[in-house]
């Protein structure tokens, strides 16, 4: 099924309690949204100022060690894109990035990472002394420094794996648990590789680069959107097109998707996806949606695809003056806006979940300009 | 007539709505959940204002973006304004951004299916 990768990653993020992840070249805009939508997070949900603290400067570190060693391909290639990750564990932060390297630097970056893996906190000070003093490390393997300033932070080992991916070049992930000195260290992350490399394959098979793992409500919208802001390529004019769909789009889960008993009622859980696809971008949403609701939502979507342009205008003022379906969930311009200003069929697929409600992913398309 | 003054908030327009003053405006964001609620105030202001408006008045729309919510609540807003045509002179004033093509489709969907003369400025 076309877009069943978007029911597959809502539950992968939601089993892993992934919230945000970033695919992409790293330039200095995406940064900033980065770190101001976890920055956001953290305020909302992290109570601890210490950990809060730490858990920013070790991304502000990651961050930069990322846009350091990101490839620089004159055409963007999206395997080698670069990754970031955060999701929350318990009472805890992993932050997850990667980046490809050349497999030939791969011996000296083990031996390195394993032995600042084994040095205490005093230890990791002193070497870290000692290679700025020497001042020639940063020729050989490409990280040095900026690793060892987030070991050096983060209270915790770092974690690795190494995946070759062509003849010369190998992708690292690298995992950092920003770690209080009160907090227990010991836990084995290697199966979160496996599921962070299989989110990866996804992200690049479908050439996904930002991700949204809701759950959603206004007041996220509204950061989500000054976030995209940074993100978007283009002028004006057509970053707005892109928002009017962001909108629509966003606001279609808030006002009607489903929420199961077992998430919390405060906010409505879905995925937001931005991706592309040849010379479009690919906006995608998945949410839970009754059954009930299944038959009108398709007569709709299967409408407004088999409408010529002069029908969708007509049908569009149709609505706009009908004050008989104006309640404030519904004004029933929503898909024909989508339709209009993207210029292209919305696409869907519903997997159901059980006898009450399913899992709908939507998608529109819209030409890069 | 007592005036309307709503500040904008990052998903709610601001709203000017001042006979004395002669301001009519209404502007910036307007992605509400519930553009209803957000609109209904504004709505019976301009009910109150069709019972004696003034001989002109102008409305400026200066939108950044809007949501389909509030295009329907927008189009009740003309609708007030294309009755008080019918009894004093209104010019709705519509200003959409340099290269915001959706904004300016958007009032230009408005001024055909209205009665009421619009003018169209860049911002």
């Amino acid at each position: 099924m076309y877009l069943d990768f978007v029911k597959t990653l809502f539950f992968l993020m939601q089993d892993h309690n992934l919230g945000y992840i970033y695919k992409g070249i790293f330039t200095p805009e995406v940064t900033d949204t980065v770190l101001f939508l976890t920055e956001n997070k953290l305020e909302k949900q992290e109570e601890s100022s210490k950990l809060k603290k730490r858990v920013y400067h070790i991304l502000v570190e990651a961050l930069q060690n990322v846009v350091r060693h990101q490839a620089k391909d004159e055409k963007r290639n999206p395997f080698h894109d670069s990754l970031f990750l955060i999701q929350k564990i318990e009472n805890r932060y992993v932050i997850t990035t990667g980046n490809i390297v050349k497999t030939e630097n791969i011996p000296f970056l083990q031996a390195f990472i394993d032995k600042i893996n084994t040095l205490s906190k005093e230890e990791l000070k002193e070497y870290y002394m000692k290679i700025l003093e020497e001042g020639t490390f940063s020729e050989k393997g490409g990280a040095g420094l900026g690793l060892l300033d987030i070991a050096r932070k983060s209270g915790n080992k770092l974690l690795y794996k190494f995946v070759p991916f062509s003849k010369d070049h190998s992708y690292f992930y690298l995992c950092v648990i920003p770690t209080l000195e009160d907090q227990q260290t010991e836990r084995s992350y290697e199966n979160d590789f496996r599921f962070v490399e299989l989110i990866h394959s996804i992200l690049n098979k479908e050439d996904i680069s930002i991700i949204n793992n809701g759950p959603f409500n206004q007041e996220n919208l509204i950061t989500f959107l000054n976030s995209l802001e940074g993100q978007m390529l283009g002028n004006v004019g057509y970053k707005k097109k892109v928002f009017y769909i962001v909108i629509e789009m966003i606001q279609n889960i808030i006002k009607h998707g489903y929420i199961p008993d077992n998430y919390d009622k405060t906010s409505v859980p879905g995925i937001f996806l931005l991706g592309q696809i040849d010379d479009k971008y690919r906006i995608l949403t998945g949410n839970f949606i009754e059954n009930n609701d299944l038959v009108a939502l398709k007569q709709k979507i299967d409408r407004v695809n088999n409408m010529s342009s002069k029908e969708l205008e007509d049908y569009y003022n149709d609505f706009l003056f009908n004050f008989g379906i104006d309640d404030s969930k519904k004004s029933g311009l929503g898909m024909i806006d989508i339709r209009i200003k993207s210029k292209h069929p919305i696409y869907y697929d519903i997997l159901p979940i059980n006898n009450q409600y399913s899992f709908l992913s939507l998608q529109s398309l819209i030409y890069i300009e | 007539m007592k005036a309307l003054y709503i500040e904008a908030t990052e998903d709610t327009p601001y709203v000017k709505l001042d006979k004395e003053k002669n301001i009519f405006e209404i502007g910036k964001r307007s992605l509400p959940e519930n553009a209803i609620a957000f609109y209904e105030p504004v709505i019976n202001w301009l009910k109150e204002y069709k019972t004696a408006p003034l001989s002109e008045t102008k409305f400026y729309f200066k939108f950044e973006y809007f949501n389909t919510a509030s295009a329907k609540q927008i189009a009740k807003i003309l609708l007030e304004l294309q009755e008080i045509s019918k009894i004093a002179k209104v010019n709705v004033c519509w200003y959409f951004a340099k290269d915001d093509t959706d904004m300016y489709a958007s009032g230009l969907r408005f001024s055909k299916l209205l009665n009421i003369p619009f003018e169209f400025h860049e911002m």
